[in-house]
């Protein structure tokens, strides 16, 4: 009895292991047709002199040369680097904090730790395009923005948050921040979780402070966990579109124009669909790079 | 210092932190709803009258009561909703094949799944734009729709796989045994089973979806066709420094069904999210 049910079971395993392209072929479709062939198609569009609307399509270089040599590029670049850059430390600092008052919290029972959990939360939830309006508001210099108002209520002197061309990228930071720390703080507590309590017992008897239990234990047991962190808020960052062209539409000038408003600029503004395509695969060359090194440490995560 | 005090003092360096960040996180959406409460008059008197003399909802009932504005809400949760169904069409087998099977290069295939995560959407949206304007699928719900689908396929099957994998094997296996095709296996036992996993990541997909801008921005031009992300993007265009407690309101509007199905669901979302960011 118990031999053929095993026999049949096998039967079973076999006859079915070796068949998932059934179920992926769903996803195999989606993926090909939304995915995959659009982005063999950016290879190749930026190998030609495609504009988004006449049916020109030769083959060339200099579309790469163009977009590559473009005087605009390298202050592309460093906005893009300010954002992310600028959201990385924000967001991972924060995250860190919030995560360790948070749990701190809820260990002495201190009033009001869920509650900064939940705001901190929903404002992740906001969509983007609404937080740059949400922002706006705040950092306008007409009447009814509030960060002025509230710095001359305290006669103090208001800053051009959005109209200097100095202050605007970290005004974008500011914003981006606000909206990026939950999902920090999220990994974050996850991670301070993990951590085994007997490196602290162990940490206590040996009569370590607070600061050197937290550069010697929590810190490198975090370093998996800020590392995965650093990577997805790089990828969100980069990609991030909507909430900065509702807060400075990339102003002022070109101040906060990252790559992602860069692109679509060349895009949808200028027609220029090959000029276009070699910024998204300077684009997917970062995700791409970025995704290795995420792979790459990816499986120290399961070994734990 | 005795052990307590110091403990009394690190409560005191908490509160103050908590409250900071507290003050952070919620003051922007505070703003917000007190300037969407505001009169015309009022708008002008910034930090002053942070709590409005005399609150009304007039610019909630004018917004409401715009001929697109109620469009663009029904365009959003249309767009959202149907795009949270195929999502689940599409990442429900493939998260079972992954849960179940053992195939070469799963998990190439799994980690490639995710790379695609992080592709731009505009990256994918240039080319595609070409297409639907040759298919003519632009200014269509359809082609939106499956954008969105697309988009939301690779975080869904991860999230939608972890919690296949949390459903005992020996159920299929009892199962199978019994004579049921993988299929019948699939359907009345794996999929009644993992309801709350479904659940949460059709609530994540809507909740994604409500916020995307990037795709319909690009393929739908037409006002009656814009879901709400787009359309409070065209109100903001539309707005002077003398109606921003109109914008306020609308913004608001736009947010609130978000916030409140996260909060209702936060721990089931949450859950989700962390058991995926956890196993990777």
């Amino acid at each position: 009895m118990e031999a053929s049910r095993g026999r049949k079971l096998a039967w079973y395993q076999r006859r079915f292991t070796g068949a998932p392209i059934p179920w992926l072929l769903p996803v195999i479709v989606v993926i090909g047709i939304f995915y995959l062939y659009p982005v063999f198609d950016v290879f190749r569009l930026s190998f030609t002199d495609a504009t988004l609307i006449g049916d020109r399509n030769d083959f060339t270089l200099n579309s790469i040369i163009n977009a590559l040599t473009s005087p605009q590029l390298p202050g592309v670049i460093m906005a893009t680097v300010i954002f992310v850059g600028g959201s990385i430390v924000g967001q991972q600092l924060l995250g860190l904090a919030m995560a360790l008052v948070v749990i701190r919290g809820e260990k002495r029972r201190l009033l009001g730790t869920t509650l900064l959990r939940t705001t901190a939360l929903v404002a992740w939830v906001v969509p983007g395009i609404a937080g740059g309006i949400v922002w706006q508001m705040l950092f306008s210099e007409a009447p009814f923005g509030g960060l002025n108002s509230l710095l001359r209520l305290m006669h103090m002197h208001g800053v051009a948050w959005l109209s200097d061309p100095n202050i605007a990228p970290w005004s974008t930071v500011i914003s981006n921040v606000w909206r990026g720390t939950a999902f920090s703080m999220v990994v974050m507590y996850a991670a301070l979780k993990g951590i085994d309590p007997a490196l602290y017992e162990a940490a206590e008897v040996d009569g370590a402070t607070t600061m050197q239990r937290l550069r010697f234990i929590t810190l490198p047991q975090l370093r998996a966990a800020i590392l995965v962190n650093m990577i997805l808020i790089t990828i969100q960052t980069v990609n991030t579109f909507d909430a900065i062209i509702s807060l400075t539409g990339g102003g002022p000038g070109r101040a906060t124009e990252v790559i992602s408003l860069y692109t679509f600029n060349i895009v949808f503004r200028n027609y220029d669909l090959s000029g276009g395509s070699v910024i998204s695969v300077l684009m997917l060359l970062i995700s791409l790079v970025l995704a290795l090194i995420y792979a790459m440490f990816l499986p120290k995560e399961h070994e734990r | 210092m005795t052990p307590k005090v110091m403990a009394r003092l690190a409560d005191a360096a908490s509160y103050l932190f908590m409250l900071v960040t507290l003050l952070f996180f919620a003051g922007p959406l505070l703003w917000l709803l007190s300037l969407a409460l505001r009169d015309r008059r009022e708008i002008y008197l910034g930090v002053s009258r942070f709590i409005p003399k005399n609150p009304t909802i007039e610019n909630f009932i004018s917004v409401l009561t715009n001929n697109f504005f109620p469009t663009y809400l029904w365009n959003g949760l249309k767009l959202a909703s149907l795009s949270a169904i195929g999502v689940l069409i599409v990442a429900l087998p493939a998260a079972y094949a992954f849960s179940r099977f053992n195939f070469r290069g799963k998990g190439l295939w799994m980690m490639g799944l995710l790379a695609f995560q992080m592709i731009s959407p505009l990256v994918i949206m240039v080319p595609l734009y070409r297409y639907f304007s040759r298919l003519g699928l632009l200014d269509t719900h359809f082609g939106a729709i499956m954008v969105y689908i697309a988009l939301g396929v690779p975080l869904a099957a991860w999230l939608l796989k972890g919690s296949i994998d949390s459903i005992p094997q020996s159920l299929d296996e009892a199962a199978l045994i019994d004579g049921c095709s993988r299929f019948s296996v699939f359907w009345r036992i794996i999929l009644p089973l993992s309801g709350p996993g479904i659940a949460s990541v059709f609530i994540i997909t809507v909740i994604a979806g409500w916020s995307q801008f990037l795709v319909p921005f690009l393929l739908l031009t037409k006002t009656n066709l814009m879901p709400i992300g787009v359309g409070i993007f065209a109100f903001q265009g539309m707005q002077n420094a003398s109606s921003m407690q109109l914008l306020a309101a609308a913004c608001l509007i736009s947010v609130v069904p978000a916030i409140v199905v996260f909060l209702a669901l936060q721990r089931l979302i949450l859950g989700a999210m962390t058991s995926g960011a956890v196993k990777g």
